[in-house]
């Protein structure tokens, strides 16, 4: 970015260059547009504030990723979401047909997961981090990143029951595809 | 369940973006200046707290995609026509197809992907005359403006001449001129949070591919046509398509949003379409079978300004949303089945000329997910 641009150039350039992959990861992480709406806007205004911080970044990408992942675990955590956040009540969904169910049966075992547990997967498995990669933003030890997958995985699969011999729709069994197995199998 | 079903749900997850974003950053900026203000404040006053609002941030990992930047023969379109697509590839590597594009007056693209899920993908962006500018001594190519959406690209190195004409580098970008007065980005398929191609032979192959899929992109060539699964009546006489997103179905390009516009995006641009003030753009119209789950009655909310009311149109079931974001009402009229399609058409502006239920009950035709009822002729 050129140094004789203004600070407020820089940064809607950079945003707005940025919104739609910031989103789409806040979507990954809420699973509600809304959501992941503020939690985009609240991203926005950390990095106006460390905007200095972000343009002398290596990677700023990573950077306001990182921003925003904290801020989702962050704001998960307080008392205030805990008591405010509703649940949408899908009331017009037309029958899901069966290759259907399976995928709202596996993102409503996503969405019950703790938020530290949603970000891992999220990290590992929408953004493609490593272990290493993903400690660093989540801020905690490689150790910590694969036992919250272990448990992320373990608590999904439990919450989908065990799998059949073959899935309905003419799908795979899940068990013959590649199996996860946490932290061990990816660089 | 497995390591894909997992990343298939967040890719789907994301694919749902919807068009119009409440993502204010203008809104940003100033919530952002206060909090620096009283940063600066709490450092006149005490140290402490001064120490409390700086936030330390390790950064690890790869960079996301940058834009993809422009390029140069005959000259370039002054304007796209938004109901021709004009763009199409010539070739891709193998395993790749099309798997959406969309035009608006100043910039046709195209997106290229082993399927329509796929985070990683070739991005094709064509720019019409003007639109782009190459600053310095070719060190930055910049298109469009910032509110349209527009694509700056930071050159970082020559790249082999596209069908003779000046091309760069531009990070995992190929830029070039591919018309007087027109420049052409193309994204390497990296996805934008990690670089998969991180091997120098796999990143080699992928920049030969770019420049092989340069030289073959086709400018104003025939191109299957553009249809619309519904067709608009009775409209003021200014009232246009001003943008389209559209994806490649039984052998047609099918349009799965547009917006209306009368030539002044003042909303600006997101997710391929352009946007005006009391003008209404359909952020989806898709075969129902393909769109599940996206048409719901919010829930009132106390602190939001959002209501969501159930109404019958035309023997249609829809969900119409009234909201104000900022200072701006928007409105929202979906259905989840109406003939066959699943529809998701929104409007910002206080005095729309017409309402959405209006516009579902007397102006609109549904031509259902039969593509031999669709048609080219968007307005009537």
């Amino acid at each position: 970015m050129a140094v004789s641009r203004g600070r407020d150039a820089e940064y809607t350039e950079y945003v707005a260059a940025r919104l739609s992959s910031l989103r789409r990861l806040a979507g990954a992480l809420c699973q509600d547009w809304d959501r992941a709406d503020d939690l985009v806007q609240a991203t926005l205004t950390k990095l106006y504030v460390h905007w200095g911080r972000v343009r002398a970044a290596t990677h700023p990408d990573a950077y306001a990723r990182a921003v925003l992942i904290r801020e989702f675990t962050r704001e998960r955590r307080s008392v205030w979401v805990r008591r405010v956040s509703l649940s949408g009540t899908v009331s017009d969904c037309p029958a899901a047909g069966a290759d259907q169910d399976a995928v709202l049966d596996l993102r409503a075992a996503v969405a019950a997961l703790p938020p530290r547990q949603r970000a891992t997967l999220v990290l590992r498995f929408y953004c493609d981090l490593n272990v290493d990669q993903a400690a660093g933003v989540l801020g905690c030890s490689p150790g910590t990143v694969k036992s919250q997958t272990a448990k992320a995985l373990t608590a999904v699969r439990r919450a989908l029951g065990p799998a059949p011999a073959t899935g309905s729709g003419g799908q795979p069994a899940a068990a013959a595809e590649h199996p996860i197995y946490p932290g061990d199998r990816r660089p | 369940m497995s390591e894909s079903q997992l990343r298939e749900l967040f890719t789907q997850i994301a694919a749902g973006e919807p068009a119009a974003s409440r993502v204010d950053v203008q809104l940003a900026r100033r919530r952002g200046r206060a909090r620096l203000r009283w940063r600066r404040a709490a450092v006149a006053g005490s140290s402490v707290l001064a120490a409390a609002a700086v936030a330390a941030l390790a950064v690890t990992a790869g960079a996301g995609p940058a834009r993809p930047g422009p390029a140069a023969t005959p000259a370039a379109p002054r304007q796209f026509n938004p109901l021709v697509p004009y763009l199409s590839f010539g070739w891709l590597p193998a395993g790749n197809s099309l798997v959406a594009g969309g035009v608006r007056p100043e910039v046709a693209y195209l997106t290229a992907g082993r399927n329509a899920l796929s985070p990683s993908t070739w991005d094709l962006s064509v720019y019409a005359a003007g639109q782009c500018h190459l600053t310095g001594p070719a060190r930055k190519l910049t298109c469009s403006t910032q509110n349209l959406a527009g694509l700056t690209a930071q050159i970082t190195g020559r790249a082999p001449a596209v069908r003779g004409h000046r091309a760069f580098w531009a990070g995992p970008y190929l830029v070039w001129q591919y018309a007087r007065g027109g420049w052409a980005g193309l994204s390497l398929p990296l996805p934008y949070s990690s670089p998969k191609l991180s091997s120098p032979a796999k990143r080699a192959a992928a920049k030969r591919d770019a420049v092989k899929i340069a030289d073959h992109v086709r400018y104003g060539a025939p191109t299957p046509p553009l249809v619309f699964s519904v067709q608009l009546t009775r409209l003021p006489s200014r009232w246009r398509v001003s943008s389209v997103y559209y994806l490649p179905d039984a052998g047609v390009l099918r349009v799965s949003r547009f917006a209306l516009g009368t030539g002044n995006p003042d909303l600006g641009a997101d997710g391929g379409l352009e946007y005006q003030t009391n003008l209404p753009y359909f952020s989806s119209i898709d075969p129902a079978a393909l769109r599940k789950g996206y048409c719901y009655r919010a829930p009132n909310r106390k602190n939001s300004s959002e209501r969501s009311t159930s109404e019958t149109i035309n023997g249609y079931r829809v969900v119409v949303t009234h909201q104000v974001l900022g200072t701006l009402p928007r409105q929202d009229l979906c259905s989840a089945h109406a003939d066959g399609l699943s529809l998701y058409i929104s409007e910002f502006g206080a005095r729309p000329p017409i309402s959405l239920t209006s516009l579902f009950r007397d102006h609109l035709r549904l031509l259902s997910a039969n593509p031999a009822n669709w048609t080219t002729r968007p307005i009537r």
